[in-house]
């Protein structure tokens, strides 16, 4: 019963950590739409801003995966489960 | 159905020590870097005569120039170092696609990576600004957090990436799976059933995403900060 | 333990340990077998290449030593060669003006002696008719007048009459 409580409510936390995919959502969305607007500005920069646009947002997307981790902890790796 | 999703696989112990199949795959991967190498610069001549060279040439002076553009021209001795990084971790993460565990799905292989930066951010700075010098301004605690998050977010977000690529890749293999038995049950031959038709091709699409663009992005990324923390350790 | 699934985020020492010793391995083969081949090989390069714009200044300084050298030769035997030809017009302008004015003198010389021959020569026929008339006249005045005249009167109309002969 206890066991079945802790796997629920991991399973549970896995779901609600996820949620932190949508800042990383917003801010690449919001990196990559200034890169398109500088690159109308400036075509001929295109390669550079690519570069830095994925550099930036490889970095922003750091709190996101974090989400992703624990949430892959707790599914696949349940550290939880052995404190029963 | 159950999916198993797992991490690596113990391949023997030799009394205490441990070797996983990435550590394996490592091996072969490290070697066939080496190869490469020794192929491409096996008779260099001052006036290149063969494509192989060029591309040598080419390789060599991309390191150079990424370092020079973010360390500086006295950071020249670390081009090497950066250079194995990249490749070990791109053609690690590549290996997914052979179908092996690539080792940098493995958390103890990123974490013993970061951990090698996380080492020359601080001899670094001692060198640059002696012991106190470098460790007084840990006296603030949050220093010292943000210098400790810097090789566990260099970690988990290598990790994760491809981690995450590894999940999605297996739980989409096992969709396919399903869906290619539940297709091929209305044809009642048991043996042709078993064959997952639809895993033919289908991955080869996300794979071109988690696998060559992410191996690449999070390789590129990882040099980037090392380089970047590196030369920042000095002022 | 062989042949054991560990979990997806598992942490396992001895991968730490042996992913140490990987990188440095790789660092150090990297090293040794792509960039020292490649360094070496741009270092003779650039040797190489330095040798070669030395060579090539070394020529080039040579050939326009060499250069120089020809063109002063060349003004100067361009020189000299003018000089000879100058001098060779002069020499046949001296040596025109020599045969011209030897010819001159010749010529000078031979239309004088001619003169002299002529006025001689002249001279010598005017003698001659003065004689020959002379002697004819006698002949004739003795002949006709068959007288005596003294020889002084004879003399002097001879004498006469020549002269207005030669005045003819």
């Amino acid at each position: 019963m206890e066991r079945a409580i802790v796997l629920a409510a991991s399973a549970i936390g896995a779901g609600l950590s996820m949620i932190a995919g949508i800042g990383p959502g917003i801010g690449q969305g919001y990196a990559a739409g200034k890169a398109a607007e500088a690159v109308g500005r400036q075509p001929e920069a295109k390669g550079d801003i690519t570069s830095t646009m994925l550099f930036g947002c490889a970095v922003a997307e750091s709190t996101g995966i974090y989400g992703l981790v624990v949430a892959m902890i707790l599914l696949f790796a349940n550290p939880l489960i052995g404190k029963l | 159905m159950a999916v198993e999703i797992t991490g690596p696989k113990v391949l023997f112990t030799i009394g205490p020590v441990v070797v996983t199949n990435t550590i394996v795959t490592s091996w072969v991967i490290i070697a066939l870097i080496v190869a490469v190498c020794y192929w491409l610069t096996k008779d260099l001549k001052p006036v290149p005569e063969t494509k192989k060279q060029i591309v040598a040439e080419k390789l060599v002076s991309m390191v150079y120039d990424l370092t020079d553009s973010t360390m500086g021209k006295k950071w020249r001795n670390f081009a090497p170092y950066v250079a194995a990084l990249f490749a070990y971790s791109f053609v690690s993460s590549m290996s997914g696609l052979t179908g092996v565990r690539a080792p940098t799905s493995d958390l103890s292989i990123i974490l013993a990576m970061a951990l090698v930066t996380f080492t020359m951010i601080q001899v670094t700075g001692i060198k640059a600004k002696g012991f106190w010098g470098h460790f007084k301004k840990f006296l603030n605690p949050l220093n010292l957090i943000s210098e400790i998050a810097t090789p566990v977010s260099m970690t988990f977000r290598h990790f994760g990436n491809i981690a995450a690529g590894v999940v999605i890749t297996t739980l989409l293999y096992a969709a396919l799976a399903y869906f290619s038995t539940v297709i091929l049950n209305l044809i009642p031959i048991s043996f042709i059933q078993q064959i997952p038709v639809l895993q033919v091709g289908l991955p080869a699409f996300l794979s071109i995403y988690f696998d060559v663009f992410t191996s690449f992005l999070q390789a590129y990324i990882f040099i980037m900060l090392t380089m970047v923390y590196v030369s920042m350790a000095e002022d | 333990m062989p042949n054991t699934y560990l979990d997806l985020v598992s942490f396992v020492p001895w991968t730490l340990i042996f992913t140490w010793l990987n990188l440095f391995i790789l660092y150090s083969l990297i090293k040794k077998f792509l960039f020292k081949p490649v360094n070496n090989m741009l270092e003779q390069r650039k040797n190489e290449i330095n040798t070669m714009y030395e060579t090539a200044q070394q020529a080039q300084t040579n050939a326009e030593e060499m250069e120089k050298e020809y063109s002063e030769r060349m003004a100067q035997a361009r020189e000299e060669a003018g000089e000879i030809i100058k001098q060779a017009t002069l020499s046949a302008q001296r040596r025109e003006q020599e045969i011209i004015s030897d010819a001159q003198e010749k010529a000078a010389i031979m239309t004088k002696r001619a003169e002299a021959e002529i006025a001689q020569e002249r001279k010598k026929a005017y003698q001659e008719i003065k004689n020959e008339i002379s002697d004819i006249s006698v002949a004739i005045a003795g002949k006709m007048v068959q007288r005596e005249i003294s020889a002084a009167d004879h003399e002097a109309l001879i004498s006469q009459f020549i002269e207005n002969v030669g005045e003819v």
